[in-house]
């Protein structure tokens, strides 16, 4: 990984934020939204750049490096190219705590905790699962326990939502497709305080990841406590991906691609880096996908997970191509 | 074999004898007398199957009933209905209206006005019904909201040789059609003319009285995430032009659409219009306040039982909602 | 240096003991060859080494100092280990993946030193895969990426060398450079275990030997008391003689065809 790399890539974040908030329904120029950001202007400008489109973008950047960085850990202690952020149940998880508020009706500001708490059951239902199956230690029961507690979460929510009112059902499954709309500066500051924590112990790993990557017995004769590590890697993957479900709902595919795009990137360093360019990349592509998201299709937005996949599609393809 | 309750058996055609008569065929399309023996037998089963069926499959207007049209395009016959199912909240409250309450056996869950409604028996939800529940109420009529999920329903009770008609009430027009056709539907036309009439006086009137009355613009948000609106295909944006305002989005053809929030504070409406514990979040909401209308307190609440309903009421939901829009109509 | 003593394991569900009380030792400066028929617990043996199963009874110490109580990672710092089987999933250069092998060394947030950098060159030109240092790991052949670990096994330097069956994808000549550098490595002092089910090649090589059948020490001591007919025969229930070559100077197996050759 190359300083040149490093510095394109640093660039990229603020490049990504600028646009953001310059773009979309209202037009606004760049003198015009670096006005806004210091506080001069038109009101309304201000309000538009400073108060809905700049925490949309940093949340979405947020976002972005939290999946970024989850798939690549658990990509790594799984030794499998194709596992993501939402793999040990925190999607469904997630979902069932999400659909339950929505349902009862509670206050908007408690769907996040709800949803956060479902992740968690989840993810715990999952590792238990595992254990009982006594393969804790081995990645592929806890794949399939993750899948198996997965589907139990969405059949409990296709249950819900049958009996569910029309207007519960809509903000139930646009929930579930993941948005930014409502970002505020509140759930952007809650996120980071999440992504540092759970990056900052998934950096920590990387090393260890590096041993995983060539199997338990390997990993071992390099010094890993591998049981010890993996517990961990999936905890920490799995508590900042149900983070990011709590603040945006289910944004898929990010989690899977981006850390592919970034072994490309940093072309063969070891997860530590691996894992900063995540962080990076996952953050540029949900700000440029978020942008998307809203200018696509006016006056709705395009729900986040839908772009991200789109989007998502063409890089996997690109991405596969070369590998093979 | 179906056997309902008013003693007409009907008869379901099995989909394999359909299927036995086109292998038949198939097999007998060789050059020999058994062949075309085979190919004749089975042409002649399909067809034949074809003939009984379509005889069975609906209650058939016959050339000298009348009908009707429904919201679904199909033809209802007329008969006298003693037993009528309404699982439509709408189509309940004007049946009352035109005192054919009396004649109600059964409702949908969502259905709760007039106060005698909730002597009828909730047969469950107005989407996707159990037909089994509503042919256990033994009804000769059944009225249906016009939604896609309820084709399946309709055609199932049409089988069942139950006269069937789904509506929905999008404008008001479509109100004014319903209650005209309820009318005809229960037996009693002039009382359904009567009825639609008296609402359309009234709309005519609180139309005339805020003719030069300055036209404010107005939002009516329904749900806040998504953020939904009332759009132009709902009956209440049409209130709100009768009132003598002009809702934001009657540009969007859809009863409820998505929009996002920047869109909004780019139309920037004069007046937020919200039920009652929407308008206090509202009031309270930071981003709502970027909205002028909002920080200049201009959030009113409004009457849903009025405004939200497109039943009978709706003369006095637009009388409320001119009130709303213009303070000096207020009494 | 590591010492088994009286080891016993059994992996769950199963109704037999892997490895039923096995004793052992690889001192230092001496290469301990472990062989014996599939399934006999060779490669259980270096699992239990590595911590990745449990002891149901005896201990396993390095110096005196049981292998179950110490932190891993300065278990990794005295033995390397290379392992029989080993997964490739992501690609990297052979220079980064030789690299690994300073893990135990580096600490959690350390930086490679020059040290390290030096220790990573001279294990990558012992293994004879300096030439390969920019290639990625996933293009090399079965040969070169078994030297490649190897190698990784050398940076990771420290006092015993552990080998689970090295030399599967060697052709003879890397095979025999393999068996020469595991000699070197014990001259200088390291306790070499070398686990392999190659008899004859290891019996040219090895100090002692060790004979395991069905989890237990079948035989044990110099190569020329192991390698007798009437033992190899029980243990892997074939006919077979030993022969003796002058040229090569140690004992060699040579199985023979049911239903011919000489009686013993």
């Amino acid at each position: 990984m190359t300083a040149r790399r490093w510095f394109l890539l640093l660039l990229a974040i603020p490049a990504a934020l600028l646009l953001a908030v310059v773009a979309g329904t209202i037009d606004v120029g760049v003198r015009e939204a670096l006005a806004a950001l210091a506080g001069r202007g038109d009101e309304t400008t201000q309000f538009v750049v400073r108060g809905l489109r700049l925490p949309r973008a940093v949340l979405a950047l947020l976002l972005g490096a939290a999946l970024g960085m989850s798939g690549t850990a658990l990509q790594g202690v799984l030794r499998n190219a194709l596992a993501e952020p939402y793999l040990l149940g925190v999607s469904g998880g997630a979902a069932v705590g999400a659909v339950l508020a929505i349902m009862a009706g509670l206050a908007l500001a408690l769907v996040p905790l709800a949803a956060f708490a479902g992740a968690v059951a989840a993810v715990t239902l999952a590792l238990f699962v595992a254990h009982a199956a006594r393969g804790r230690a081995d990645p592929r029961v806890l794949v399939m326990a993750g899948v198996v507690v997965g589907a139990f979460a969405n059949a409990v929510i296709m249950v819900l939502l049958a009996r569910a009112d029309l207007n519960a059902v809509r903000g139930a499954m646009w929930w579930m497709m993941g948005s930014v709309a409502n970002a505020t500066w509140g759930q952007a500051a809650w996120l980071a305080v999440y992504l540092l924590l759970g990056g900052v112990a998934l950096v920590a790993h990387g090393r260890s990841l590096d041993a995983l990557s060539l199997g338990d017995d390997a990993a071992a004769g390099l010094g890993v406590a591998v049981e010890r590590t993996a517990r961990r890697v999936y905890l920490a993957a799995s508590f900042v991906a149900a983070a990011t479900v709590a603040a945006a709902g289910l944004v898929g595919f990010v989690g899977l691609v981006v850390p592919h795009i970034a072994r490309r990137v940093a072309a063969g360093a070891g997860h530590r880096t691996v894992l900063l360019v995540s962080a990076a990349c996952g953050g540029v592509l949900v700000v440029l996908a978020d942008l998307v998201a809203r200018m696509a299709l006016p006056p709705a937005d395009l729900p986040l997970g839908a772009v991200t996949a789109m989007i998502g599609v063409p890089f996997f393809l690109a991405t596969l191509r070369r590998m093979t | 074999m179906a056997f309902d309750g008013s003693s007409r058996v009907v008869f379901q055609q099995p989909p394999s004898f359909i299927q036995g008569g086109l292998l038949l065929s198939a097999l007998g399309f060789r050059r020999s007398a058994l062949g075309f023996r085979l190919s004749a037998l089975g042409i002649g089963l399909v067809l034949g199957v074809f003939a009984c069926s379509s005889e069975s499959r609906e209650p058939r207007a016959h050339s000298r009933e009348p009908w009707i049209v429904d919201g679904f395009g199909d033809t209802v016959p007329v008969r006298p209905a003693a037993r009528i199912v309404s699982m439509m909240p709408a189509s309940t409250e004007i049946l009352f209206a035109l005192g054919a309450g009396s004649r109600l056996v059964g409702r949908s869950e969502f259905d709760k006005w007039p106060d005698e409604a909730l002597g009828v028996p909730n047969l469950g939800p107005g989407l996707r019904p159990s037909v089994e529940t509503l042919l256990a109420a033994r009804p000769d009529l059944v009225i249906l909201y016009a939604s896609e999920d309820n084709r399946a329903a309709a055609r199932r009770l049409r089988e069942a040789g139950i006269a069937t008609a789904a509506f929905k009430v999008d404008s008001i027009a479509q109100f004014d059609r319903l209650t005209r056709l309820l009318g005809r539907l229960t037996g009693d036309s002039a009382r359904g003319a009567l009825v639609a009439d008296t609402v359309m006086r009234t709309l005519d009137s609180v139309r005339a009285r805020t003719r030069g009355l300055p036209r404010l613009s107005v939002v009516l948000p329904a749900y806040e995430q998504p953020l939904l609106v009332i759009g132009g295909g709902s009956f209440m944006s049409q209130l709100v032009e009768i009132a003598g305002g002009r809702n934001v989005y009657d540009s969007i053809p859809l009863p409820s659409p998505t929009v996002s929030f920047e869109d909004l504070i780019r139309r920037n409406p004069d007046l937020v219009l919200a039920p009652p514990e929407y308008a206090e979040s509202i009031r309270r909401s930071p981003r709502w306040r970027v909205l002028p209308a909002v920080r200049r307190g201009r959030v009113l609440v409004i009457d849903t039982a009025l405004v939200y309903r497109p039943a009978t009421r709706i003369g006095e939901g637009a009388w409320s909602l001119a009130r709303l829009l213009h303070p000096q109509l207020a009494p | 240096m590591i010492r088994f003593a009286a080891a016993r394991v059994r992996y769950p569900g199963q109704d037999r003991d892997a490895l039923a009380g096995v004793t052992l030792e690889a001192p230092r400066g001496s290469v301990t060859a472990v062989v014996g028929p599939n399934g006999s617990g060779k490669s259980t043996l270096v699992r239990a080494l590595l911590g990745r199963v449990p002891l149901a009874e005896g201990a396993i110490t390095l110096d005196g100092a049981a292998v179950r109580d110490a932190d891993r990672t300065s278990i990794a710092r005295r033995v390397a280990v290379v392992t029989q089987r080993e997964e490739l999933v992501f690609p990297m250069p052979v220079r980064e993946y030789v690299a690994l092998g300073r893990l135990p060394h580096l600490g959690r947030w350390g930086q490679g030193s020059a040290a390290d950098r030096d220790a990573v060159d001279a294990a990558m030109a012992r293994a004879e895969v300096d030439g390969l240092a920019d290639r990625p790991v996933q293009e090399l052949s079965g040969g070169e990426w078994q030297r490649a670990r190897f190698a990784r096994a050398l940076a990771q330097g420290g006092e015993a060398f552990v080998a689970d069956e090295p030399t599967t994808f060697l052709d003879v000549a890397h095979e025999m450079a393999v068996f020469e550098l595991l000699g070197a490595l014990a001259r200088e002092g390291r306790a070499v275990l070398l686990v392999s089910h190659q008899l004859n090649l290891v019996a040219r090589f090895a100090d002692r030997l060790i004979l395991l059948h069905d989890g237990r020490v079948a035989a044990a001591g110099g190569v020329n008391d192991v390698m007798q007919a009437p033992i190899l025969e029980n243990v892997y229930g074939w006919p077979l003689v030993v022969t003796r070559d002058p040229a090569v100077g140690a004992p060699a197996l040579v199985p023979l065809r049911r239903g011919s050759g000489t009686p013993p």
